[in-house]
């Protein structure tokens, strides 16, 4: 006797059927249907045989290089971290210790190596620091002053370039200089379509030109 | 989780370097062979294996306990063999792209090759290990997962990142598949 369960939902569920994973009222729905219909029949028997190759497929073997450079990465980074943790702490701490020796024993070091009194250095130095600021800023302004002639001479250089559209316009009015301009012009753009480095030109002049 | 794995996931989060090779002993098989399946060459499964170890020990204390170690280590590998496959632009595929993507089309209106014309295995490993490698990598993954790995239904959706329903699809898709390649073959010879 057949179910209500047609062929194809119970195809559907034949690999959930064999893996255990459906409803038990489904199972014993498709059971039902399976022991009337020849073909959900085969079709479940060669789902079965299937099943059962692919869980003897061959494996292949782990190498045995991955647990140790796993371990490498892991703990080598973790030693590396802690050897340079300890190493800052007792850089740190002889730096501490050297500059309190230092500064305990500076006035007598000082006098040793006939350097002036360590309670001078600092206004010594600060002295020192703005001369330096001085020297730098009389120097600019030197630089400055000797440039500014120039820049006026660029500047009137460069507002005469305003006058050049109307020369040109002037120029364009006689038939010979449109004939010049219009031979320039094609002259430029057939040297750029004969230079321009092209793909589809690979061995073309242009490219033999930027390869120089 | 297992008690024994909950314990080996806190002995690997104190740092004990013992714990690190039970972890990796444990599992390595299972990743290479996952990757495996994924990649299609043992070389580059065993350099997922790897990255997935150091990925997975770097980012414990990220994980959570309440939820199945190896679906979380397995996912790690599956999107690492992805990359792979990705980098190699010799199939593309993301996870999020396995959602939709369904693997050869199958005609529901052909019922395939019936009963009356049998199912002739071919009992030779090596030949039936080729027609399951015909098969799209992430449909490889889910059959590895399912009958090599023996995962739940709902682990392997997890894994994957894809609905329940997809993994029984694929599933049933595979079977069928192999079902007809399989009669085809032996029609061949």
């Amino acid at each position: 006797m057949k179910t209500n369960l047609t062929c194809g939902t119970c195809e559907l569920e034949l690999c959930a059927y064999l893996d255990g994973a459906l409803h038990p009222a489904i199972a014993r729905a498709l059971e039902s249907h399976v022991e009337s219909c020849a073909r959900c029949g085969a079709r479940l028997e060669a789902y079965r045989e299937i099943s059962s190759r692919l869980a003897e497929l061959p494996e292949i073997a782990a190498p045995a290089w991955i647990e140790k450079r796993v371990l490498d990465s892991i703990t080598g980074r973790a030693r590396a971290r802690r050897f340079w943790s300890r190493g800052f702490a007792a850089a740190a701490a002889l730096s501490f210790a050297a500059t309190v020796g230092l500064i305990a024993h500076l006035p007598a070091l000082a006098r040793q190596w006939g350097l002036p009194d360590p309670a001078t250095w600092p206004v010594v130095g600060l002295r020192t620091a703005l001369d330096g600021v001085i020297s730098v800023a009389k120097r600019l302004a030197g630089d400055a002053a000797f440039y500014e002639p120039l820049a006026r001479k660029l500047w009137v250089a460069v507002s005469a370039l305003e006058t050049l559209p109307r020369v040109a316009l002037l120029a364009l009015r006689t038939p010979e200089a449109q004939f010049m301009v219009a031979v320039t012009i094609s002259l430029g753009v057939a040297l750029f379509l004969a230079l321009r480095p092209s793909r589809t030109r690979e061995g073309g002049i242009g490219h033999a030109c930027l390869s120089l | 989780m297992q008690p024994d794995e909950r314990d080996l996931v806190r002995r690997c989060l104190d740092r004990d370097e013992r714990a690190y090779r039970e972890l990796i002993r444990g599992y390595q098989g299972a990743v290479v062979n996952l990757a495996w399946r994924i990649t299609g060459n043992a070389d580059d499964a065993a350099e997922v294996a790897q990255e997935t170890f150091i990925r997975v020990l770097r980012s414990l204390s990220a994980y959570d306990p309440e939820r199945p170690f190896r679906t979380w280590l397995f996912k790690i590998a599956s999107n690492l063999a992805l990359d792979v496959i990705r980098r190699r632009k010799r199939r593309p595929m993301a996870l999020e792209d396995l959602a939709t993507e369904e693997g050869p089309p199958i005609d529901p209106a052909d019922p395939g090759p019936g009963p009356e014309e049998g199912l002739r295995l071919d009992r030779s490993d090596a030949r039936f290990d080729s027609l399951v490698r015909e098969l799209p990598e992430h449909y490889q993954a889910i059959l590895f997962l399912r009958y090599k790995e023996e995962l739940a239904y709902e682990e392997i959706a997890e894994t994957m990142g894809v609905p329940l329903g997809t993994v029984k699809v694929r599933l049933h898709r595979a079977h069928e598949i192999l079902r007809r390649k399989l009669i085809a073959r032996g029609t061949e010879t």
